[in-house]
């Protein structure tokens, strides 16, 4: 019989304490205030629901689920932004576009450990639902721009592609692309990588010559708002990518004028992600940290899977991560008001002289009991 | 602020050191052991070539060169911007000489190999049930002693799989040497990065072209 496990910690899972709690829950707080401050309104969502509820290639895998008793199959939460949709879908039906939600909670999915990503993460993040789109756009990054100003996150970068520009070349490929070779080619992409493009796109016979040079020129168009107009040409024989890149063209300059341009670049090559993304994508990056801090996009076919169509975009943070960046930084946790001893007399005497000082709002530490 | 690379001090070595040097960059030399060597504008990481890609990509070293046979086997989450050229191998699948190896018609073969994850998936991609035994050297002795009927590595010249008694039966991947880049440093100090990059490519084109 194996030793009991009471003392050993599953793979996945950490524990806070102290300084590092109060980290996140200054964290959560600051973020919180911000969503506020846009009006978005938190939401709940239930802890466990329907596996059904979080379908799709990307996350189906990942995710943590068991059998009830009444034989359905149900999944702890691997995201939020499914359960939202299908708030939106279900209970909000009534509620007029746009709506504007936001989150702040534990997810759990299978993943390997790797700096800040454990098997439970904290996300903090919203969702937009409705309205006219390029405006979410815009929004939805400003509000990202904000919280990592807010939390005084030194060199963020906010990186912007576009789920049009891959799916628009793959488009105009046509049957000469398929199946594991487009998965192959998004993988080469994503690393920016134009030898393993060439070289994949080499081995599959008749992807035109235009679409495949500008394929490996996605692995390097990044960069300012130039870029755009860079790729403009490149992808000037293909509709889809161009009316990809105006979207990103309209919202760069919207982030400009607001003076936030500093914080943006365009990155064509960011073509991964969640499988529900359809047009705008982003990922936040920090000098200080390897990964990213955060995350999000443009999902506007998720909410039809519940019944509501309306294009949606939604934007989260890793309060695992930026608490690890904030570490790094050198940036202490806000720490708490000294305490105030009080003890002494008969109990009732030191308890009511607690109680009083309590009423004043000072920190006590009721040590009466305790040794000095 | 300067780069941090992290390179390995196996086989890549030379091929490294070349290129930094036609390209006028600092390379350390003569350091003896030293693992962590900072010259100038660039601070040199000397680690184990399975490692490297895991330095650049938790972000301790914004840069690196490692070969493509490293980067499929950890399959770790980094750019790779440019191919460096250097370094050439390809991995393979091999099998006594004469009698071939053809994992499909058994029903239970082993294959050996310091490349268990690339050797699995390979096998599995096409379903084939193939049972892997990690070794962490001298793979190519494992089929002659009885402890697998074929090996997945990499060979340069393959002289060492004739020196066993092997011969190539498929080859899994091409591969050579990579500068691959972290994610976050790619955006975050785009400006060196890119830097770097033009710097690189541009001396490993001259040195081809030669």
């Amino acid at each position: 019989m194996s030793a009991p496990r009471l003392a050993q910690v599953p793979p996945g899972v950490q524990c806070f304490v102290g300084d590092e709690a109060r980290r996140r829950r200054g964290v959560e707080e600051q973020v919180v205030a911000v969503f506020e401050g846009w009006d978005y309104e938190e939401i709940i969502p239930p802890l466990f629901d329907y596996a059904d509820v979080f379908a799709g290639e990307a996350l189906a895998s990942r995710t943590y689920s068991f059998v009830a008793r009444d034989g359905s199959v149900l999944a702890l939460r691997p995201d939020f932004t499914s359960l939202i949709a299908k708030v939106a879908a279900g209970r909000l039906r009534g509620r007029k576009a746009p709506l504007r939600l936001y989150y702040s909670g534990e997810v759990v999915r299978y993943e390997p450990v790797k700096a800040g990503r454990q098997n439970e993460l904290y996300q903090m993040g919203l969702e937009h639902l409705g309205g006219d789109a390029r405006a979410a756009d815009a929004e939805v990054l400003a509000i990202a721009a904000e919280c990592l100003e807010r939390l005084g996150v030194k060199g963020f970068v906010l990186a912007l592609g576009h789920v049009g520009v891959f799916a628009g070349l793959v488009e105009a490929a046509g049957s000469s692309l398929a199946g594991d070779r487009i998965e192959e080619l998004r993988d080469r992409v994503e690393s920016k990588d134009p030898a393993g493009v060439r070289q994949l796109l080499q081995a599959a016979a008749g992807v035109p010559r235009d679409v495949a040079a500008a394929f490996e020129r996605l692995t390097v168009l990044g960069g300012g708002s130039a870029t755009l107009s860079e790729a403009a040409a490149v992808l000037a024989f293909c509709a889809p990518a161009r009316a990809a890149l105006e979207e990103l063209r309209a919202v760069t300059d919207a982030l400009e004028a607001a003076g936030l341009g500093r914080h943006v670049a365009i990155d064509l090559a960011e073509v991964r992600g969640l499988d529900y993304y359809t047009g705008l994508v982003f990922r936040v990056f920090v000098r200080d940290l390897g990964f990213e801090v955060g995350g999000g996009g443009r999902y506007d076919s998720l909410l039809g899977r519940f019944g509501r169509p309306l294009p949606a975009v939604g934007f989260m943070l890793g309060l695992d991560r930026v608490a690890l960046l904030l570490e790094r930084q050198g940036r202490a946790p806000s720490s708490p008001q000294a305490a105030e001893a009080v003890r002494g007399g008969t109990l009732g005497e030191a308890l009511a002289r607690a109680v009083a000082r309590r009423g004043q709002g000072v920190r006590v530490r009721f040590g009466n009991g305790e040794p000095r | 602020m300067s780069l941090t690379l992290a390179l390995s001090k196996g086989k890549l070595l030379a091929g490294s050191e070349e290129l930094f040097k036609r390209a006028g960059l600092p390379f350390p030399n003569g350091e003896g052991r030293k693992l962590v060597v900072p010259t100038g504008e660039l601070r040199f990481l000397f680690v184990k070539d399975m490692d490297v890609p895991t330095y650049v990509e938790y972000g301790v070293a914004d840069c690196g060169i490692a070969g493509r046979d490293v980067l499929l086997e950890t399959g770790a989450d980094v750019l790779e911007p440019l191919d460096l050229g250097f370094g050439r191998c390809r991995v393979v699948v091999a099998g006594p000489a004469g009698r071939g190896f053809a994992p499909d018609s058994a029903s239970s073969t082993r294959v050996a190999s310091k490349y268990a994850r690339l050797a699995a998936s390979h096998f599995q991609g096409r379903g084939l049930g193939v049972e892997v035994v990690k070794l962490a050297g001298s793979v190519e002795i494992a089929p002659g002693l009885g402890l697998a009927h074929g090996i997945v590595d990499v060979v340069e010249t393959g002289r060492t799989l004739v020196e066993n008694g092997l011969e190539v039966v498929e080859i899994v991947a091409e591969s050579s040497a990579r500068l691959i880049v972290n994610r976050a440093s790619f955006h975050a100090r785009r400006a060196e990065v890119q830097k770097l990059v033009d710097t690189l490519r541009e001396a490993s084109a001259r040195g081809q072209a030669l």
